[in-house]
């Protein structure tokens, strides 16, 4: 192993942090503190004063094909009205809130495990895509964004012939 | 304060010495659950969970919710960032007595299922005046 595969924040493509979903330390613990501040202020029924915009982070799946890359998000409880789509040369953007259900006074909470709060999530796109072609679809709380690559990304693509010796 | 605070996507556990029958990751779907005056509100997430494919059991005292998720992944695709695990969702409840079995009502929206646990008559807590002697 090299060195600078030690460096955590050497990783990747792009200039994004890359979470690893369901076994990264890291944002296990974000989360873990994030619950106790949202859980002290409804131990008080206060709103915390950042709104609850901490809580929510949603989770991105992107796969790639040789003709198109395919980005999907899990947004449970949201609808595309709250959604806001963005896409630069080689930046995908998804904006959003999601907002909690008021409930009335008096209630007990038992468990507390759903995030609400607004949330920005930048995502590189590994090549450039035709932006005339790209579709949004929200459907079950999942948001599904297939880009096509634009003809050039697709015919840049070489095949390298190795010879045998 | 609730103890649970792992609200990351995590598999559930199986029943001892059962196996999965199919090929799927099951998950534990995050949850919040909400005590009222008349009835105890449920709420878990579940996102490519419709009302076709939630299946939800009573039996006995074990309320079983379970979610199939159609994985609708391309053909030969390559993963460029993978955050989330695609797979069904189950978890179990345990009911106290106070709940009207009956009028359990259930829907789902936008990948997120609503269950409304009315009290029965008995559970609701009835205020008892006290009459100066």
């Amino acid at each position: 192993m090299k060195f600078k595969d030690l460096i955590p924040w050497g990783t990747a493509r792009g200039s994004v942090a890359v979470k690893h979903g369901d076994n990264d330390p890291f944002t296990a613990l974000q989360r873990q503190i994030n619950d106790v501040f949202n859980g002290f202020f409804r131990g008080f029924d206060m709103e915390p004063f950042w709104g609850g915009g901490i809580g929510f982070n949603p989770s991105v799946n992107v796969l790639e094909t040789d003709k198109e890359i395919t980005v999907t998000a899990e947004l449970p409880g949201m609808d595309e009205h709250d959604l806001d789509v963005t896409l630069t040369k080689d930046m995908l953007s998804l904006k959003g809130q999601k907002k909690a259900e008021k409930e009335d006074k008096g209630t007990n909470y038992y468990h507390m495990e759903r995030s609400y709060g607004s949330f920005v999530r930048s995502i590189p796109l590994p090549c450039e895509v035709d932006d005339a072609k790209v579709e949004a679809e929200f459907k079950k709380g999942i948001l599904t964004i297939k880009l096509p690559k634009s003809p050039e990304a697709v015919k840049d693509t070489k095949k390298v012939q190795i010879k045998a010796g | 304060m609730a103890d649970t605070v792992d609200i990351e996507k995590k598999e559930a556990q199986t029943t001892d010495g059962t196996e999965h029958t199919r090929e799927v990751k099951v998950y534990h779907p995050a949850v919040d659950i909400v005590e009222k005056e008349k009835e105890i509100l449920l709420t878990a997430d579940m996102p490519g969970v419709d009302d076709k494919s939630i299946d939800i059991t009573l039996d006995k005292n074990v309320l079983t919710i379970y979610g199939k998720v159609d994985p609708n992944v391309p053909q030969q695709y390559q993963a460029s960032y993978v955050e989330y695990g695609i797979g069904d969702y189950r978890r179990s409840f345990t009911l106290s007595e106070e709940i009207d079995r009956q009028r359990i009502e259930a829907t789902v929206k936008n990948g997120v299922l609503k269950l409304v646990l009315p009290k029965a008559e008995a559970a609701k807590a009835k205020k008892i005046e006290v009459r100066a002697a």
